[in-house]
């Protein structure tokens, strides 16, 4: 529990970091935020640029404004879009969920598929098959993700006509709430795809050498030894030692995920953080920006703390199966 | 032993073919691949158009892949050094000094690796401009943390080694030994890791390109891709042959990372 | 060098931990190396020469353009025809051949929603204090205007069922429907135009359309009289739609600065024929009929959508597969020439003519090499518009040869237009002292549409051996700050013209304009004889007076070639054959749509 409760400490600390750091980045930009925020119509006028530089506190010394940006953001205010007109939370809270959806479905669905491929090429590592899935994961995370992704539009724009391609409802959607997640299902698909395809190759094939791994171990010969089913052996307890890494590296990579995410969005038109981001990118919209890289910070942050958790769950379970060998 | 992996072999000359294109291939195919040669969007196999087709302002798409390997390359390659240098140091100092010193320096990390990859460096080049020196800053600047923390695995795991031990008792200063006598033996992971990030400064650059933040006074795969990107429904030449490049290219370090990771782990191949 | 050392063997879990460690971080590496090769749609959709589409620059809004000080502008009287320049025959043969335009025979069907595919993302709903087609879209759904103006430019009564335009031309009386009422039921007043009025002269963007109001005078609920400090004709047009939406003053008067008020967009309350029921930022705008609209049995529709697409592939293949009825933000020539060979999607260039978007290469005569005239005569005969034209633009714009849009009566065609002539451009060079390679320029554009001419015009003037490097904006506020503070040589742009040339013209050559922002004079461009004839221009009544006028500017104008002046984009809109009086008029869709029905298919 102290662990824990030190860990959180650590993460708390690790956010002010990250803000501190975001905030200088954009702080030292060339580029004056005062004519970002004045758009166009107020660019010309230096009084209007003054009055600005005065509301959003931007003649105050680099010091102070972070000041009142981190106090700001403890109580939950992350400020206001220079674009949009309403609040950066607000704007945040409406993406979230997508692209959490997006990104939980294709872990699943990577890991899942993943550690099935991975038991498989694993008992039969030296066959053709095996040797196939090997190059197919290599090739799956060297393709360009936003490539496979326009691949897949042509295709199912062009080709198979069977499932949307862009979006996540149906703009004219009139049904129930079952119906609606229907919709929203099928929308979930391609995308979803993409993003996992891409790491379905790695832990397949870190499932595989997890799996050779204890495949050979004494425990494992042990158990054979006893007359244990094959299956037995397999499913129960190999598996169990497949899926830690996995998972363990899955939670790991969340943040490369949501790097992924952004590109999936963006190419499927996922109403998601990702999309938000760059669009507040293009628009020099800093207060977004910031509040994006904070929040996709911690739910990285989160994640990892989660999967510590998970793995020490999970792994004392082995200790002990492996230290009865 | 990396020989014997067909796959790895396939890498190695994959990424000769590659660097022979980038380097020998505007000499063997001589066109300029700014220069307009006909109208837009025409198909590969169109008459009066060059082999793989024309993009969306009637250049040829061939001189910008055979062109474009160069800036994607040189972007990559330098963000590559950087990150070794600054990983490598890193988890050095981290892994060998231990205690206070590895504390700070892995929070210090950890900074930099909860931060969504691309996102950050988006956020970096589109504040300061894409020059490829830039792009290969902001680059660098979100790769390194895997690297660092590799080091300082095989760092804490070497150090305690019989003959790091000796090399103390004999009085090497400390740098010497981390020089001469940890990290030599620390460089199969990391050479394998660093095939595998020169192809991941690859995947990077050109999505920064396809972005557009780009550098666009050069030619590179990743701005090929997202100048097109509008058309390539209709244009699909313009998109998969620059794509393609970028698959082959970083595909050839893959193997090539994976065939030397078997060599050093024989283990994997699950004999 | 040392072998490397194998783990020490210590039973399978200090190995898998280890093996785990290298994995995790390799892939980790890996992972990284894919995954970022992100892809941001936006940006890479707009990268393309998007000349054609309705957005003046990517950023939609931000494209609006500032009207800084301006002297009175005077405008005839808007009732004049401002017709097309382009013949009905043209503009028919512009569009598709589709002969697919359903002939419908029954009269007007109530019902059916209208899904908008649009890549333009609106800041906010409120149109009176924000300029340009991503605002005025939705806002002129949801909001309604004093006047609505028909394919001549001639007004027609909506919300003012009538109105007097004093002898003196200082007073501009308002006659109210009777029975009008917001979207929360309480009635539209008089109050309401006044206080309409007076934010959008003292917010709006473009300054000159309400800078002569002085006060809006409210005698009863049914009455306005706007007061003028001058003569101002051009006030009729600015009380279009898109321009002047009649917002509630119960709800917007509160003393908070109305650019950011949350009203903009939070239960947004207008007078229009449809009310707003969803709004996601960047995403969707949902909009319902307006049960109580003052007009009776309007609007047909029972539903309006507004789908924000950030890819306009997708929006091209939303109007093939019909689960998109209309859109103007098609992307390229490429997406537009393919619709135009569907037989299920009808593309015409018709509509949008207040528009009026020109498409430049401007520089900056500060600059020293510019700012002598034979170097900019040269770069203008190195560079052909035509070839932007028919072959960059397949053919979907056309060429512009002044700052006035060849559609408006004030054009003059006899200017001279610096045709392609590369023998012309090198002898002015040499004739200037300039050997072959001797100058070396910079060039912007807005990013990303524009880069197909900047890197065009890096080609030709590679031909008289001037060499340019493109300088890239991340982004347009960037580039717009860097061509407001003249940090830039040369720049491609696009600036409309606003139907009238004193809205959108003057505002890029009067020398009192030079005030540091986008979309003023930005050129520096300083000619006292020019400043005059705009001037006089601004107050003369009479249309062939003007015309001259007119007609004299553009020659000085171009003879000084503060200016190369590319092409002007139509805009072209795409609907499907289902869609009845679909929004063609002369602001296009920034119009209600109350009128507009769907045949049952």
């Amino acid at each position: 529990m102290k662990r824990f409760a030190i860990r959180m400490l650590w993460s708390i600390g690790l956010v002010l970091a990250v803000i501190f750091l975001n905030f200088s980045l954009i702080h030292l930009a060339p580029g004056d935020p005062a004519t970002v925020i004045a758009g166009e119509s107020g660019a010309g006028d230096p009084a209007v640029i003054e009055q600005i530089r005065a509301d959003y506190g931007l003649d105050r010394s680099f010091v102070a404004q972070l000041a009142s940006y981190v106090v700001r953001v403890a109580q939950g205010d992350l400020g206001d879009s220079f674009f949009f007109n309403q609040s950066v939370v607000s704007l945040i809270w409406a993406r979230l969920w997508p692209t959490i959806l997006l990104v939980a479905t294709a872990l699943i669905f990577a890991i899942v598929v993943g550690v099935l491929v991975g038991i498989f090429t694993a008992r039969r590592p030296e066959s053709r098959l095996s040797h196939s899935a090997t190059i197919l994961a290599l090739a799956g995370y060297s393709m360009p993700v936003f490539w496979t992704g326009l691949m897949l539009v042509i295709l199912f724009a062009s080709v198979f006509k069977v499932l949307p391609i862009s979006g996540m409802r149906d703009v004219q959607f009139d049904g129930g709430l079952l119906a609606s997640w229907v919709d929203i299902g099928e929308h979930l698909i391609l995308p979803a795809f993409t993003l996992g395809f891409l790491f379905l190759a790695q832990y397949s094939r870190l499932a595989r050498a997890s799996m050779l791994e204890v495949l050979q171990s004494d425990f494992v010969r042990t158990a054979r030894s006893k007359g244990l089913s094959e299956r037995v052996v397999v499913y129960k307890h190999a598996l169990r030692n497949a899926v830690i890494p996995v998972v363990t590296v899955a939670g790991l990579q969340f943040g490369t995920m949501l790097s992924g995410a952004i590109l999936v969005e963006t190419v499927f038109n996922w109403p998601g953080l990702g999309r938000l981001a760059f669009d507040a990118v293009l628009r020099r919209d800093a207060p977004v920006l910031l509040g994006v890289l904070l929040v996709s910070t911690l739910l990285v942050i989160v994640v990892n703390l989660l999967t510590d958790v998970v793995y020490r769950i999970i792994d004392p379970r082995i200790r002990v199966g492996s230290a009865a060998a | 032993m990396f020989f014997r992996n067909k796959a790895a072999v396939a890498g190695l000359f994959l990424l000769l073919g590659v660097i022979l294109m980038t380097f020998l291939g505007p000499y063997v195919y001589d066109e300029d691949p700014k220069d307009i040669v006909a109208r837009p969007l025409k198909g590969p196999g169109t008459e009066d158009v060059p082999g793989l087709g024309t993009d969306y302002l009637g250049r040829d798409v061939l001189a910008g892949v055979v062109n474009g390997g160069l800036t994607s390359l040189r972007v990559a390659a330098i963000a590559a050094a950087l990150i070794v240098m600054i990983g490598v140091t890193i988890g050095a100092v981290s892994g060998f000094y231990g205690g206070v010193i590895d504390n700070a320096l892995m929070r210090f990390t950890e900074v930099f690796q909860v931060l969504p990859a691309l996102l950050f460096a988006m956020v970096v080049v589109a504040l300061f401009g894409p020059s490829p020196w830039k792009v290969s800053i902001a680059i660098g600047l979100v790769l390194w943390p895997q690297l660092a923390r590799l080091t300082r695995a095989e760092f804490l795991r070497l150090k305690n080694m019989e003959f790091v031990k000796a090399a103390q008792a004999i009085g090497s200063s400390d740098l010497r030994i981390i020089m001469r006598v940890i990290l030599p033996n620390a460089l199969p992971p990391l050479i394998v890791a660093t095939t595998l990030v020169m192809g991941g400064a690859i995947l990077l650059e050109a999505g920064l390109a396809f972005l557009g933040l780009g550098d666009a006074n050069e030619v590179s795969w990743g701005l090929m891709i997202g100048q097109n990107r509008t058309n390539f429904i209709t244009s699909w030449w313009t998109v998969t042959f620059p794509g393609l490049a970028i698959f082959v290219t970083v595909l050839s370090f893959s193997l090539i990372g994976d065939g030397l990771q078997d060599a050093f782990n024989p283990k994997l191949r699950g004999r | 060098m040392s072998q490397p050392v194998r783990p020490i063997a210590a039973g399978p879990r200090r190995r898998s931990r280890l093996l785990f460690t290298i994995i995790a971080v390799l892939s980790a590496l890996a992972l990284f190396a894919t995954a970022c090769g992100s892809d941001a749609a936006d940006t890479a959709t707009e990268v393309l020469s998007d000349t054609v589409t309705s957005d003046n620059t990517a950023t939609s809004d931000e494209a609006a353009e500032p009207e800084a000080t301006e002297p009175a502008a005077e405008d005839t009287d808007s009732d004049q025809a401002v017709d097309t320049g382009l013949n009905e025959e043209e503009l028919e043969d512009l569009g598709s051949d589709d002969a697919n335009v359903a002939a419908v025979d029954s009269g007007p069907v109530a019902g059916g929603t209208l899904v908008i595919g649009s890549t333009q993302i609106p800041r906010h709903l409120n149109g009176t204090v924000q300029s340009g087609l991503a605002t005025a879209v939705p806002g002129t759904q949801l909001n309604a205007s004093p006047l609505l103006f028909d394919e001549n430019f001639n007004p027609q009564p909506y919300l003012a069922e009538s109105w007097v335009v004093a002898d003196d031309g200082l007073s501009v009386t308002l006659n109210l429907v009777e029975g009008a009422v917001f979207h929360d039921g309480m009635p539209i007043t008089s109050e309401d135009v006044a206080f309409s009025v007076i934010t959008a002269r003292d917010n709006h963007p473009f300054k000159t359309m309400f800078a002569p109001v002085t006060d809006v005078a409210t005698p009863d609920p049914q009455t306005a009289v706007i007061n003028l400090s001058q003569s101002h004709p051009a006030i009729l047009l600015a009380m279009s739609p898109g321009l002047l939406p009649i917002i509630p003053k119960h709800i917007f008067d509160d003393g908070q600065d109305m650019a950011t008020h949350p009203r903009n967009t939070e239960d947004f309350v207008g007078s229009g024929p449809f009310k707003l029921v969803e709004y996601e930022a960047g995403t969707i705008i949902r909009m319902e009929k307006f049960d109580d609209f003052f007009i009776p049995e309007r609007p047909y529709l029972d539903e309006i959508i507004i789908e924000i697409n950030s890819d306009p592939t997708a929006i091209v293949l939303g109007l093939e597969n019909g689960t998109t009825h209309v859109s103007t933000t098609m992307g390229s020539a490429a997406n537009i020439l393919r619709l135009q060979d569907n037989p299920d999607v009808v593309v015409t260039a018709e509509g949008h003519e207040a528009i009026g978007q020109v498409q430049w290469l401007e520089f900056n005569v500060a600059d020293p090499i510019l700012s002598d005239q034979a170097v900019r005569q040269a770069i203008a005969y190195a560079i052909d518009r035509e070839f932007l034209a028919d072959v960059i633009d397949q053919g979907t714009t056309f060429p512009a040869t002044t700052g006035i849009v060849a559609s408006s009566p004030f054009h003059n065609a006899a200017s001279e237009a610096y045709d392609v002539d590369l023998d012309a451009a090198r002898t002015l060079l040499a004739d200037a002292g300039y050997a072959d390679g001797d100058i070396s320029l910079t060039i912007d554009y807005i990013p990303p549409q524009q880069a197909p001419y900047a890197e065009y015009v890096v080609q030709a003037l590679e031909e008289i051996g001037i060499t340019t490097e493109l300088n890239v904006s991340p982004d347009f506020p960037t580039w717009a700050e860097r061509v407001a503070k003249g940090e830039h040589q040369m720049t491609i742009n696009n600036v409309w013209n606003w139907g009238d040339p004193v809205i959108g013209v003057h505002r890029t050559y009067l020398s009192s304009n030079r005030v540091g922002a986008i979309w003023t004079n930005n050129t520096g461009y300083e000619n006292a004889e020019v400043d005059a004839l705009l001037d006089k221009a601004a107050q003369e009544f009479d249309r062939d007076a003007r015309i001259e006028i007119y007609g004299e500017f553009q020659d000085i104008v171009n003879e000084d070639v503060p200016i190369y002046f590319l092409t002007t984009p139509p805009f072209w809109q795409a609907y499907n054959p289902a869609v009845q009086n679909p929004s063609v008029g002369i602001w296009g869709l920034m119009s209600p749509m109350h009128e507009v029905w769907l045949a049952q298919q």
